[in-house]
């Protein structure tokens, strides 16, 4: 079963500079999904916090994605590889209380292949659901 | 700046499991600049223990509040309108501000969330490195400004051992010698005559051996 299908909540923090339309394009699927689907644009995916990933998980997201530009392509130098870290660090504490670092994951887009965010969206969503719904999700 | 780092979980979950209505007060001062305990790590462990309590099924209230610092008592004393509001303190101060939170709410039970672990400087983003065990004589004058007692692993005064290899420490090749540091830092002032002074073995106690040391100066009493 996909998960859009599961009926998972997904929260998608991305870079917006890979999609300088994101804010157009996602707003077919936040209108389909409604709550089940949140995005955050980032001016870079290096600002991320750990305190955003907690949060999202905190309010009921199943899983997080956190979407950066290609490597070696960061607007800012080295915001990518810092969002890497911090996903990292985060997965440890979300361990620590029993949830899956799965919950978290991070995502790079592929150099050379420029992708909307409504349509990665929409790819994440086709994707096995291998975990299920958060139990923070009471 | 005291430095500190969280303690696991677990160890903090087993402190407070008798409590349901939980504050967790973190420190704008040292534990903020090390990442252990300022808004953002108070946030993140407030985070944790709620998830943490609803995944298990257990109704706990935790709230987070962060002083500018918790060892002075005019910040402390932000506490005292909300403090009976909750059945413990989670504090993430140093050492020294949990037991002056505690000293001002002694009725109140205040556990610490940190190990404070040393006095040291941030080196770069997030990498701290100790560099004094404030033992109270100190010498850093006639070792152009490098402690031996803390960065030296032997705590030699009157070095160098002669083990060092490529200007690092033979205990710890990933630190460098204290020593060479020394002697290179004082040929670059033209100041190696320092060298010539031989140091009797550290007052230590001047540190301890006679309990809290205590600072008392007249003219900044009230």
């Amino acid at each position: 079963m996909d998960q859009k299908s599961a009926g998972l909540n997904i929260t998608i923090f991305f870079c917006q500079q890979i999609d300088p339309d994101q804010d157009t394009n996602r707003r077919a699927l936040e209108k389909e999904l409604g709550k089940r689907i949140r995005f955050f644009p980032l001016p870079c995916s290096g600002r991320i916090d750990p305190l955003h990933l907690m949060g999202a998980l905190e309010s009921g997201a199943d899983k997080v994605y956190l979407v950066t530009c290609p490597e070696g392509a960061c607007r800012y130098q080295e915001g990518n590889l810092r969002a890497r870290k911090r996903i990292a660090y985060t997965q440890g504490l979300i361990e620590e209380i029993g949830l899956e670092r799965e919950r978290l994951e991070l995502i790079i887009t592929p150099a050379g292949n420029p992708v909307t965010v409504d349509e990665l969206a929409r790819g994440l969503l086709a994707r096995e659901a291998l975990i299920g719904p958060s139990p923070i999700r009471g | 700046m005291i430095t500190a780092e969280r303690k696991p979980l677990s160890e903090i979950k087993e402190m407070i499991a008798p409590y349901r209505k939980i504050l967790v007060v973190g420190c704008g001062s040292c534990v903020a600049e090390c990442a252990s305990g300022g808004e953002k790590e108070t946030g993140l462990l407030g985070s944790a223990l709620r998830m943490d309590a609803k995944s298990s099924k257990k109704e706990i209230e935790v709230k987070e509040m962060t002083l500018d610092r918790q060892c002075v008592y005019e910040f402390i004393n932000q506490l005292t309108d909300v403090i009976d509001q909750y059945d413990v303190v989670l504090s993430l101060g140093c050492g020294a501000g949990v037991q002056a939170v505690a000293g001002v709410f002694p009725k109140v039970h205040i556990v610490p969330a940190l190990n404070t672990t040393f006095i040291g400087e941030t080196k770069e983003a997030g990498l701290w490195v100790e560099s004094c065990r404030a033992c109270g004589d100190c010498k850093l004058g006639f070792f152009a400004a490098v402690c031996p007692v803390t960065r030296c692993a032997k705590g030699l005064f009157n070095g160098p051992c002669g083990g060092s290899r490529t200007d690092r420490c033979e205990v710890d090749p990933d630190v460098p010698c204290a020593w060479q540091l020394i002697v290179s830092r004082l040929e670059e002032m033209g100041r190696l005559d320092l060298l010539r002074k031989v140091h009797p073995p550290a007052d230590w106690s001047k540190q301890q051996g006679k309990g809290p040391r205590k600072i008392h100066r007249e003219d900044q009493s009230t």
